[in-house]
């Protein structure tokens, strides 16, 4: 039975080949003020374009539109809803990698599509339908400070409604599956168990679109409990970075999906296709009344080009030979 | 009368545009290396003279020859090699190193190039390098089987430069690990690959850390084995002084007070109030007064007019308070 492949939410920007539009060089241009807003533009449509076209070229079966426009995994839609405002850097838990910390200043709300538009367009250039990404409520909620709320209970139901408005906006665009990036999830500890569940419920309940929820670097096995009747069609774990993540598997409710997170997203070190697909053997040995996604175990920004991309070969490369095995 | 609240800067400083342009040129190989070494010296003296204008008393030699804190170390072992650029925040990318074998150190890194700068001034400058755990972290490993065994030869390879910098008369050595805030799990490895690193210096051992979630490692930080450690305080809003209020800061500490990721030149008053929170919890002979983090970011424009206001603003505390230099 053949596994569907996916990647987990963003994609490095700069082309492979030298000449090809490059985002990175357009706002440098504009820096010395010889690009404009359109340029850039321009060239974040020709970046997505190419990403999406690599994904299907590879055999992908649910890309993604690499979230070319966003300067990091939180603030891109942070500072599209109501209540929030970005303050200094930080960096984004043990990746070095950086973010503007959102601070919650006032009653946070969803009031108008903050990712839609980037959504459509990039549909638009694709031949099936993508996955939409968004922050998982909880973690956005976690990389935030709360200078408002105060209280962690209205905080983070806050969030999660705000974040559920912007996931039926994209339901309404047509995304047929929505990935909610969670890192925090693997966090979390018992005690944050209500929390967790408060901040998911609301974009989780009532989806037309089927839910991913992805949980790159940790197992959430201290919350899984509290998660698991939740109603989300899949979960995501780090396979690689979180190998305890295996033992979550026979808990996962009969009928949804597994992403089984088993391409290093964080380590230039390719797998070997074979290794994998064994990897995928065992992960249906263990249930068969699951539903399987391979995909990366984080976002695949982590690399340089040129491995994101064989990255990306070596996943559908070992969904092929594990459905060849019929495993 | 008590001394302390002495000036530094945290290392890097920003590179002239003319030296970024020489970079590229050398980079296309439009210049020689010579060429581009002459600038990069020419540049440093003029970061020295700088320092000692806007009246800093601890200096450094600026980092105008590195690139990345990382890459450019790595640029210098055996067992790196350098990856294509990657993406660290917004528009800003890095070439990052993959370890493909052992590392190791064969050369000297720095001690040229710290003695040059110091040969410009009377004031003492720092050694600078990257701690063993976030080279480690910072890196991609496709060659040694954990993350343990390729920090500790790191730290055997950088102790061996930090000796070197204290036998050429280096009176301080910075060791900087600003991973070591983000993965406390690992804090005890952090600290055990920094002490081997700094093991018999017979210098004033620092380590900068910056950009980290402090609620979890501290008080466990003041574990790390040197005898200051250097801390962004600016960029949240001095939030770090109420741990210090629960836990005492027991060591020396490098005190940032400059967001180096805001264009905005920082007022005199509000870095007086930011080093006088700080005095409510620190003794003066504790604390060095300097930026969040490198400079490097800023312009050099910038970067003068934010070091002058708080040298400024250092001076009137220590006048107002009684605390010489």
């Amino acid at each position: 039975m053949k596994i569907e492949t996916t990647l987990s939410g963003s994609f490095p920007k700069l082309p492979l080949e030298p000449g090809a539009p490059n985002v990175r060089v357009v706002r440098n241009r504009m820096d010395q003020g010889k690009a404009t807003e359109m340029d850039l533009a321009e060239a974040t449509r020709e970046t997505t374009r190419r990403i999406v076209a690599l994904q299907e070229s590879a055999g992908v079966d649910l890309p993604v539109d690499g979230n070319v426009g966003w300067d990091d995994a939180q603030t891109a839609v942070a500072r599209g809803l109501g209540g929030f405002t970005i303050a200094g850097l930080i960096r984004y838990l043990d990746t070095n990698t950086y973010y503007r910390q959102p601070e919650i200043t006032g009653d946070v709300a969803w009031t108008k599509p903050v990712t839609v538009d980037d959504f459509k367009a990039a549909q638009g250039m694709a031949h099936r339908p993508l996955k939409a990404v968004l922050p998982g409520p909880y973690s956005l909620y976690r990389f935030s400070r709360d200078r408002h709320y105060k209280d962690p209970n209205r905080a983070v139901a806050a969030v999660g409604q705000a974040l559920a408005g912007e996931a039926k906006a994209l339901e309404d665009a047509g995304a047929t599956w929505i990935h909610f990036e969670e890192p925090w999830l693997g966090r979390a500890t018992a005690a944050d168990a209500p929390l967790v569940a408060a901040a998911l419920e609301p974009v989780l309940r009532g989806r037309k679109a089927k839910t991913m929820l992805h949980v790159p670097f940790r197992s959430p096995g201290a919350v899984f409990g509290s998660i698991r009747d939740l109603p989300w069609t899949g979960i995501g774990f780090d396979l690689v970075e979180a190998p305890d993540a295996w033992n979550l598997i026979p808990k996962v409710p009969a009928g949804r999906t597994v992403g089984l997170g088993l391409v290093d997203a964080r380590n230039t070190r390719l797998e070997d296709p074979a290794r994998v697909a064994a990897d995928i053997h065992r992960a249906r040995s263990m249930r068969s009344d699951l539903s399987w996604q391979l995909c990366t175990t984080a976002s695949l920004e982590y690399l340089p080009v040129d491995r994101a991309a064989m990255k990306v070969a070596r996943l559908t490369e070992a969904a092929r030979l594990a459905s060849a095995n019929g495993g | 009368m008590p001394r302390g609240l002495w000036t530094t800067t945290v290392g890097s400083f920003p590179k002239p545009p003319h030296l970024e342009r020489a970079r590229g040129q050398f980079a296309r190989g439009e210049i020689s290396a010579d060429q581009l070494l002459q600038l990069e010296r020419d540049a440093t003296i003029e970061v020295i003279r700088s320092q000692e204008e806007i009246g800093l008393e601890i200096l450094v030699d600026g980092e105008l020859y590195r690139g990345d804190m990382t890459t450019y170390f790595a640029e210098l072992m055996q067992g790196f090699q350098i990856s294509n650029p990657v993406r660290s925040y917004g528009n800003r990318y890095y070439r990052k190193p993959v370890a493909t074998g052992p590392v190791r150190r064969t050369k000297p890194w720095t001690v040229d190039w710290w003695k040059f700068a110091q040969s410009q001034t009377k004031k003492p400058v720092k050694g600078m390098l990257t701690g063993p755990y976030t080279m480690m972290d910072w890196s991609f490993n496709e060659h040694y089987p954990s993350r343990e065994a390729l920090a500790m030869d790191l730290a055997e390879a950088i102790r061996e430069e930090a000796i070197a910098l204290a036998e050429a008369g280096a009176q301080f050595v910075q060791v900087d690990e600003p991973a070591v805030s983000v993965r406390p799990e690992e804090l005890k490895l952090a600290i055990k690959a920094l002490g081997r690193a700094v093991e018999g210096v017979k210098a004033k051992t620092i380590t900068h850390i910056c950009y980290g979630d402090f609620d979890v490692i501290y008080p466990a930080l003041l574990d790390l084995p040197v005898d200051m450690i250097d801390l962004e305080m600016a960029n949240s809003r001095y939030d770090l002084l109420d741990r210090f209020k629960q836990h005492r800061f027991t060591k020396e500490i490098g005190y940032g007070v400059l967001d180096v990721h805001s264009h905005r030149i920082e007022t005199k008053e509000e870095i007086k109030q930011g080093i006088l929170r700080g005095l409510e919890f620190l003794k003066p002979e504790q604390m060095y007064i300097d930026p969040d983090c490198g400079l490097k970011t800023r312009t050099v424009e910038e970067a003068k007019e934010k070091l002058a206001v708080m040298v400024a603003a250092v001076r009137e505390v220590r006048e107002e308070r009684g605390i010489t230099a």
